[in-house]
Order: structure tokens, then C-alpha cells, then sequence
């Protein structure tokens, strides 16, 4: 019999509302699998590691067990009383631990911030737990985001892929792909700020979204790149996504940037089909570029064959399914996507980490400083791991008065030539026509533990096919499109303009709906046995 | 002897008088609130928080820089200055760099003698204030009540040439803030900062010296004080050769010195760059026609306009605009009297300002309105009161919330101006004081004054006084 956390989002909700089950039954399911699987919770004195949690996948860093059930016991009241609940009720969903909630720590899976508990909780979160879903915990990410795998995490162990537990899961949302991948809580609250929800989701196997930038408050979120930082949904399929999308858009007073624009409702529509579409394929997604040191030349490869594949088996899914296919379409700034992010996010970055002095809260070196200046340097040298640290002196580099103008000027005219990209393909009445483009996620799967980890410049690249979309602002959602030859989960990736999601949500369920009988769909996790 | 000139230049911070923050919903104004209670998530810069702008404070900005004749940008935007201090609670200061609220502006600003300067506007624009600090035995406090507070950083050129022209900006500022609802703009309590920038030059040179920065002034006398004290110090220093260097100073009310607080050193890089977190400031077309609709007449325009339309001498004119409820009031008071506009200017400032004075209100608080004022005064010209009993009546008004007509009906205060009343009463005190009559006889002439206070005191005060005396003069013949 299949466990209620092995249920997707929107069974669970049915089986709840009509009394097949209750709120703290989907709980202790999702907690029972947190105790099977998880091991150990991130914390910042792990010491060795056993061979136990190189078994486990350790997505938590907070189970917020008594929060939960308060929540779940709530909602069967309600249910019990008559009323109508949320459209999420009695749904266990997890949060990144980038977003603040009152009275759980809110580490941002830093030292700085271990003791850090939030006085008011984020938009988002507070959106979720008021659709009815029960929070179970805060989960693990790379130190403030700043990361393709969760190794960089002050909080050890680092979460281990359910596919394989010597791989990565992939960043910075890491800790929520896997959550949702091992069925421990059915959908989680991520960040992309280059691809830090879409390429942990292509990691873990499952849907995750990146909406519009502005779709989703970000009243909460402790920021990376305020410019580029969209919250969205994590979740194992696409219906469950659009549900989560569903609760958590929407305007909102406390964020400028959280546009007014209309929430449709995600799940209409979703079943109609492609009909009529009209679907990009780039070559420029089908080739990669990495950074020589040697050289200081940027070199190309090639896509490995086992992700091409998958994406020209989605293109063939969809055409069949009526899209039309546009193949060739130009995309000459996508190169440029992630040196350009170098500069733009770490100039926000170290201006964002302005704030963690040491006076106010967080944390504070225990030494005996004199004066001012020696207490900023020790609190932040001791607090801030490398990832924080490098992304501070380069931020302070490119926008120094002197340097500015070659660097973080020049890096803003290179988004807009980028979003340049995007406009002229979406454009109605340009040649392409595109609803959307259709590429893969990643440059690979799921890569071995320590394999990166190290080399900031190559861990960045991880992102160079996602953090297009984060520059112009336009949605993305990556998907499951198969696996490699070694059993790890592919993605892929459809991106579309503005205020698209609908649009993608609908290729994105005919895609699974056309692939609901092959045989990589009954594959599972292999921490799930 | 060498002729010297000054060149100064102020730098002002105007404090908003919106009813919240900039960026959040917490009240603005502390000044009666214990340390750290007028603090929430967003303005004590806790992780995750985000800026949601003050539309008052934009409207605010708007009014000023259409005040001081600048070009008001339809589309600015926040930027953040990046610096560490405890008192900045983000790390950052969000403020407007390069494309701000309002471009270029500028005052004329009339001064004592007679002639005008004109103060040109390098800077303008909205920020939002930090905390307080203060050091205590050996502890240092924050107060993070004051961040996020509305300010307007408004520079001027280095246009200024005197302590007395800065003392008279400050003041015309003041007053327009004011005007305008902008702001308290109470400099001791620091709605309205000041820091002056001052060199000296050689009279008809044309280059600018090295200046000082003079800092924490907190009245406009300081103001006056210090810069010419500071004027005095570098003309001595360049008299005896001594390099002048650029210093900040730091004005000591108490001892009416200035202290070097630091040599300037080379300008710090607080890596501005637009704040993300905040859309383009965009003025459409409606909002803005909006804010300058009606916009009211300003100060120095109704002071000039009150000297031409009504013949009033300067100085009455520039006390009846120095705010702009009084000068509402004047004009009011001018049209429901229908006659001399200087009659009516003299009855305010003597005897309206001194209630307002004693009372401490403005003159929109008063409860007798302007058309009172002026039948008090037609009540006097008609000879119904005398003066003396008019002048009460602004105070018996304003307190009962009468009109004067019907306090002169109630309390019977209407002149006697009946020649027999007046003559029966002058008898009776004439025979009552055989002395003084003597005296008067003998030609004391000055004791007709003490007769007719006695009449007048008989009377109850209602004798006419001109009536009385004639009656007493023919009287006292004999």
C-alpha cells in the first residue's frame, strides 16, 4: 500500500477533505519517513562522518515537529467542524531555511545566523501554512544560498542525493529536492536565484518552478541578489507545483518588486494540451562554455548525449501531442548568462551581508575586542564560511568606484542583452513566435560528492543553463525527462515569458502525461529501497 | 587692508513630518518615546526584510522641489549607500545618487539691507535616516528608533557669502518648511540639520580654498555664530601664512566653540548602486498635477505682494507671513474690514501676536476668526468701545468663543457716549477731589489725564475717553 507521504500534494488534500484521512496521519507519515531516511539534521559541530549518514539524506537542519502537529490537529478540527479548509489542507511541506518564520531558528545554513530565531515569518511560508499545509521543518541549503550542491552548508551533514548518496543534490535548494524527492514532505519552499531551485530539482527528479520575478514575495527571504531572488515550489509533479504556485502568488504590501498582476488559478487548464503551441529548441542550451584558467578564454562542449536526448524526446512527446516545434532559434547571449552573474549577484551579495555585523543579533565573536572595527572583523571572519567570503571581496571589488563602470555597468548592459534574447523570440509578432523554449536544466546529473566542491568558478557553471531566466526575470520549471545511463535523474527545462506559468505548467503536465507509462517513471529514489 | 569673502555652502537634512516611516508602518516621530519602541522587522534591518515606500514622503519631496524652482524628475530612483556603522541597522543607507527626486532649484532669499541672493540647489533628494548612538560609561547605546525616519538631504551651491545670509537661508527655509506642511523643521530638535561648508577667499578672486565642514550645530544662532567664527579663524590662519586644511569641526553650543573632530580623509567609496529592492520612483502625469493643484502661494510671494497690494511697511509684512496661518488670517481680516489694510496690520501685531505669543498657538487656532478681528475693529472705529475695551475683546473672544457683538451686548461694554451720563459722573469728581482741582486751576495741567481715568473708572470703563475730557476741560474752567 502506498504511504500518505508517498502521495502527491493534491491526493493527500482530496483524501484529507473527504475524510480518508487525517491531517496527523499525512504528518506521522511524513515524519516516520524523515526517521527512515534522513539520519542526523544538519548541525555546525557534526564531527566524523559515519557510514550511516553517508546512507542518509539529511535534508533537515530544524524538524519543527510540535509547530506541526499544532497545525495538522488544527486543520481535522476545522475538518471535524465543518468548515472548509485550504486548498493545501493537512499537506506536509518543508521549508528552505532562507526564509525566516517566527519563533524557529532561521539559519541560512550559516554560523552567522545558528542562533538567529525570526520574530515574523515570510510571505510565502505564511501563505502555505494559511492554504493548510503544516510546516515540518526548516531545510538545508548551501551557506546563504551560495551554492550548486549544499556542501558549502555551515550545517553538516550536507544533504545527500536519494538517488544515490555519494552524488550531490544539487543547490542551493537542495535540502527541499531532496525533502520532496525521498517523500519527506510533499512540497517545499525553495529560492532561485540562478537556478537554485530548478537544478537540485533535475538533480532530485522532481517539478520545480522558478516563477516571474515579482510573482512571488520575497518578505522573508534572507536575500541573495535582491534583483534576481525568486521564492517558488518544489514538488514531485507538475499538478502539485501549480497547486503550491496557486498559494503562495500574489501581490504584496510589504514588497515593492511583488507585482500586482492577476494569480490565475495554475491548475485550470492544466490537462488542455499543446495544441497550437509553438516551442523553441536553441542550440545555444545544446552546447556548453566553461571558463579556462589557463587561457582566460571562455571554451565550449558538448552537452552530454544522455541529457540531449532526453530533451529531443520531450521535443518529439510534445510535437506529438500537437506543439509545433521551431528548431534554430538563436539564443547568442546565453554564454554570457553566468560571468555576468559573477558581478551582478555578488554586489548585491556583499551588500546584503552589510547587515550581519555582529550588533544586533546573530552572531558575535567571543573574544575581547577593543574597538569596533576588530569586533566587525572577527565576527564576520568567524562567522562566514568561504562561500560568503569570496562572494563579499569580489562584490567589493566590481563595484568600487574605480572598477564599477568595467564591471558591474557592463554586466547590466549584458542582462539586458540577454532579456533582449528572450523578447525577440517570445516576441508575437517576431519571427519565432515562441510560447516557450524547451532546453535542458543542468550541464550533467547529479555529480559525485566532492567532485566541484572547491572550485567556486566550475560550481558556478552548474548554472549557466538556468540563470538566463533569473536575469530577464522570466519563469522556468524543470522537470523530470528521464535518466542517464548511470540511473540519476535528468532535467528538463521550459522557460516562457513573463507571467507564463500557466503556459508552462500545461507543457510541462502533457509532457508527464504523454511519459506516464515509460518505464523511468516507476523508477524510485534508492534510499526509498 | 585685504578685503576678504566667504564662501559657504549648506548641507541641510529636513525631517519629515509623515506620520510613519519611509519604508514601514511605524510612527515617525520618537521624540517622546522611550529608546527602541517605535521598531519593527523592516526599519531595525532584520534578515529578510523588505522596504515598502511612503507615497507621503514622495509627495512631500515633490512639493519642496516645486518650492525651490527645481526640476522634479518623473522617474528617480533609491540607490544604496553601502557603510558600517552600528546605528545603520542593513549596512546600507537607502538613498537617492544619481537620479533623483529633483534637479538643480534655487532661493532668493531677501536679506536685512535690502537685497537679494540667490541660493542655487546642488542636491535634493529622499533618504531614509539612521539610529541614534550614545556612548555611556564606557557602553555604547543604540537607538534604532530614529531609522528609517523621512529625510529630505537638500544642498545648497557655494553661493552663500555671510554668517548673516546663512542665518537668513536657514530661516527662510524654516519658514517655508513650514508653510508647505513638510516638515517641524525644528533645529533643537533636529527636524532641521545643518552643516555649513565654509572658505575664504580674497575679494574679487574666483577660485574656491580649501573649506571646513562645520557639523552638529542645532540652532540657527549657532549657525550664525560658528560659521562667522569659523570665517574669522581662517582669515587670521591665511593672514599668518598657516595652511588651511580640510577639517571637520564640530560646533559646541555651550561654549560657543568649534572643536576639530577629524581631518577629512580621502572620500570613502560607499559602492552606490540602485536599490533592488524598490521599483523607479515614477510620477505619472495625475499624481503630479495632483500634488501641485492649488499649490499655495509661497512666503516671500505673499510677503511682496503684502507690501504692494496693502501698502504694509516691510517689517509688518514680514511678520504677518512668517506663517502662513497668520497671514491667511490677515488677509481675511483685511477683506471682511473693507477699510485700511494698516490698521488692521496694527491691531495683529499688537494685539493678536501677543495673545498668540503669550498663548503659544498659531493663528489657525484662534477661535476669533478674522471677520471678529475686524468688527472688533469697526466696533472702536464707530466709537461703540473704546480702545482699551476693543483690545479685551480679542481675549474675551478667543476664550468664550463669542462673537464680540454678543460680548459687548452680554457684559453691557458699550461705550456711554451721553453727554449727560458723562457730565454727571465728571461733577461727582470734581467734588469729591477739592485739591487736585485746585491744583489743576493753579495750572497743573497734566492732571486732566488723572481726572479722566477717574471718570473712566466711575464709568466702568465705558466713558468715551475724547468725550470725557472735552466734559471735564469745560468743567474744570470753572
Amino acid at each position: 500500500m502506498t504511504e500518505l507521504c508517498d502521495l502527491s500534494a493534491a491526493e493527500l488534500a482530496a483524501r484529507i477533505r473527504n475524510g480518508e484521512a487525517r491531517a496527523v496521519d499525512a504528518l506521522d507519515s511524513a515524519l516516520a519517513r524523515v526517521a527512515a531516511v534522513d539520519g542526523r539534521p544538519g548541525t555546525l559541530d557534526p564531527g566524523d562522518l559515519t557510514a550511516d549518514d553517508q546512507a542518509k539524506v539529511h535534508a533537515f537542519i530544524t524538524l519543527t515537529v510540535e509547530r506541526a502537529r499544532a497545525q495538522a490537529e488544527a486543520v481535522d478540527k476545522k475538518l471535524a467542524q465543518g468548515e472548509i479548509p485550504g486548498p493545501l489542507a493537512g499537506v506536509p511541506f518543508t521549508v528552505k531555511d532562507i526564509f525566516v518564520v517566527e519563533g524557529t531558528p532561521s539559519t541560512a545554513s550559516s554560523r552567522m545566523l545558528a542562533n538567529f530565531v525570526a520574530p515574523y515569518t515570510a510571505t510565502p511560508v505564511a501563505r502555505m501554512e494559511a492554504a493548510g499545509a503544516v510546516m515540518l521543518g526548516k531545510v538545508n541549503l548551501d551557506e546563504f544560498t551560495y551554492g550548486s550542491s549544499n556542501e558549502s552548508s555551515a550545517f553538516q551533514p550536507h544533504p545527500r542525493n536519494p538517488w544515490d548518496t555519494s552524488r550531490v543534490v544539487g543547490g542551493s535548494s537542495g535540502g527541499s529536492a531532496a525533502a520532496v524527492a525521498a517523500g519527506e514532505g510533499a512540497l517545499s519552499l525553495g529560492t532561485d536565484t540562478a537556478g537554485s531551485i530548478r537544478q537540485p530539482a533535475a538533480f532530485c527528479g522532481v517539478v520545480g518552478v522558478k516563477p516571474t520575478y515579482g510573482r512571488v514575495s520575497r518578505y522573508g527571504l534572507i536575500a541573495f541578489g535582491s534583483s534576481l531572488d525568486c521564492p517558488g515550489p518544489l514538488a514531485r509533479d507538475v499538478t502539485d507545483a501549480a497547486l503550491m504556485l496557486n498559494a503562495i502568488a500574489g501581490p504584496d504590501a510589504r514588497d515593492a518588486t511583488a507585482v500586482t498582476v492577476p494569480v490565475p488559478d495554475y491548475t485550470a487548464g492544466i490537462e488542455d494540451g499543446v495544441k497550437g503551441l509553438r516551442i523553441g529548441l536553441s542550440p545555444d542550451f545544446f552546447k556548453l562554455t566553461y571558463y579556462n584558467h589557463e587561457s582566460s578564454e571562455m571554451e565550449e562542449r558538448p552537452l552530454p548525449d544522455d541529457i540531449l536526448a532526453a530533451v529531443m524526446q520531450a521535443a518529439d512527446k510534445l510535437s506529438d501531442a500537437g506543439a509545433r516545434i521551431v528548431e534554430n532559434v538563436p539564443m547568442p547571449h546565453t554564454r554570457y548568462g553566468i560571468p555576468a552573474y559573477f558581478v551582478i549577484s555578488r554586489v548585491e551579495a556583499a551588500s546584503n551581508l552589510h547587515r550581519f555585523d555582529g550588533v544586533k543579533y546573530g552572531y558575535r565573536t567571543a573574544d575581547k575586542v577593543d574597538d569596533l572595527r576588530a569586533m566587525y572583523r572577527k565576527t564576520r571572519g568567524e562567522a562566514f564560511g568561504p562561500q560568503p567570503k569570496l562572494r563579499i571581496l569580489m562584490g567589493m571589488y566590481v563595484s568600487a568606484a574605480q572598477y564599477s563602470e568595467q564591471y558591474y555597468q557592463q554586466a547590466l548592459k549584458v542582462r539586458s542583452l540577454i532579456r533582449g534574447d528572450f523578447d525577440s523570440v517570445f516576441d508575437a509578432s517576431g519571427e519565432h513566435k515562441l510560447d516557450a523554449l524547451l532546453t535542458p536544466t543542468t550541464p550533467t546529473t547529479a555529480f559525485p560528492i566532492g567532485d566541484v566542491y572547491g572550485d567556486s568558478v566550475l560550481m558556478q557553471y552548474a548554472d549557466q543553463l538556468t540563470v538566463t531566466a533569473d536575469h530577464a526575470g522570466i519563469p522556468g520549471l524543470s522537470l523530470p525527462g528521464g535518466l542517464d545511463a548511470g540511473g540519476l535523474p535528468i532535467g528538463i527545462q521550459l522557460l516562457g515569458p513573463d507571467f507564463s506559468e500557466a503556459s508552462l505548467f500545461r507543457i510541462a503536465r502533457t509532457y508527464e502525461r504523454e511519459t506516464e507509462t515509460a518505464a523511468w517513471r516507476s523508477a524510485r529514489p534508492k534510499v526509498l529501497g | 587692508m585685504t578685503e576678504y569673502e566667504a564662501i559657504i555652502g549648506l548641507e541641510t537634512h529636513i525631517q519629515l513630518n509623515t506620520e510613519t516611516k519611509i519604508f514601514c508602518g511605524c510612527k515617525a516621530d520618537s521624540w517622546d518615546d522611550a529608546p527602541n519602541t517605535n521598531i519593527c522587522p523592516v526599519c531595525s534591518g532584520l534578515p529578510g526584510s523588505l522596504p515598502a515606500p511612503n507615497r507621503a514622503v514622495v509627495e512631500k519631496a515633490v512639493r519642496l522641489a516645486h518650492a525651490m524652482n527645481a526640476d522634479i524628475q518623473t522617474e528617480s530612483y533609491f540607490d544604496r549607500k553601502n557603510y558600517f556603522y552600528p546605528d545603520l541597522p542593513k549596512g546600507y543607507q537607502i538613498t537617492q545618487y544619481d537620479k533623483s527626486i529633483a534637479r538643480g532649484g534655487h532661493m532668493d532669499v531677501p536679506m536685512p539691507d535690502g537685497s537679494t541672493r540667490r541660493v542655487g540647489i546642488h542636491k535634493l533628494h529622499m533618504e531614509e535616516d539612521a539610529g541614534k548612538t550614545r556612548n555611556e560609561k564606557g557602553r555604547r547605546l543604540i537607538d534604532f528608533n530614529r531609522c528609517g525616519v523621512p529625510l529630505i538631504e537638500m544642498v545648497t551651491g557655494p553661493d552663500i557669502r555671510s554668517a548673516d545670509e546663512a542665518a537668513e537661508y536657514l530661516i527662510r527655509l524654516r519658514q517655508l518648511l513650514r508653510w508647505l506642511d513638510i516638515s517641524e523643521a525644528d533645529m533643537e530638535k533636529a527636524h532641521l540639520r545643518a552643516d555649513a561648508n565654509v572658505s575664504i577667499r580674497v575679494k574679487g578672486e574666483t577660485v574656491f580654498n580649501t573649506k571646513t565642514e562645520i557639523k552638529n550645530v542645532n540652532s540657527i544662532e549657532g549657525v550664525r555664530a560658528a560659521v562667522e567664527k569659523e570665517i574669522a579663524r581662517q582669515i587670521q590662519a591665511y593672514e599668518s601664512g598657516e595652511k588651511i586644511e580640510a577639517w571637520t569641526l564640530d560646533w559646541d553650543e555651550n561654549t560657543q566653540t568649534l572643536r576639530k573632530m577629524r581631518s577629512k580623509e580621502t572620500e570613502a567609496d560607499y559602492r552606490y548602486f540602485k536599490e533592488p529592492d524598490l521599483l523607479a520612483v515614477h510620477l505619472d502625469e495625475e499624481w503630479l498635477s495632483g500634488l501641485l493643484a492649488d499649490f499655495p502661494e509661497l512666503p516671500l510671494a505673499r510677503r511682496l505682494r503684502f507690501i504692494e497690494q496693502y501698502g504694509l511697511p516691510e517689517y509688518d509684512a514680514n511678520i504677518l507671513t512668517s506663517e502662513r496661518s497668520l497671514s491667511d488670517y490677515f488677509e481675511a481680516a483685511v477683506a471682511a474690514y473693507g477699510g485700511d489694510a494698516k490698521r488692521v496690520s496694527n491691531w495683529m501685531m499688537n494685539d493678536v501676536l501677543k495673545l498668540l505669543n503669550e498663548r503659544g498657538l498659531e493663528a489657525g487656532a484662534l477661535k476669533l476668526t478674522a471677520e471678529g478681528l475686524a468688527d472688533i475693529i469697526k466696533l472702536v472705529d464707530a466709537n461703540t468701545v473704546n480702545t482699551p475695551t476693543g483690545k479685551s475683546l480679542i481675549e474675551k473672544a478667543h476664550d468664550s468663543g463669542k462673537t464680540p457683538q454678543e460680548i459687548v451686548e452680554s457684559e453691557g461694554l458699550a461705550q456711554v457716549s451721553d453727554d449727560s451720563a458723562i457730565r454727571d459722573i465728571a461733577r461727582q469728581v470734581i467734588a469729591a477731589n477739592p485739591d487736585n482741582v485746585e491744583k489743576y486751576r493753579g495750572g497743573k495741567d497734566s492732571l486732566i489725564g488723572w481726572f479722566v481715568g477717574q471718570v473712566m473708572r466711575e464709568s466702568g470703563g465705558k466713558a468715551d475717553p475724547n468725550m470725557t475730557r472735552a466734559v471735564l476741560e469745560e468743567l474744570l474752567k470753572g
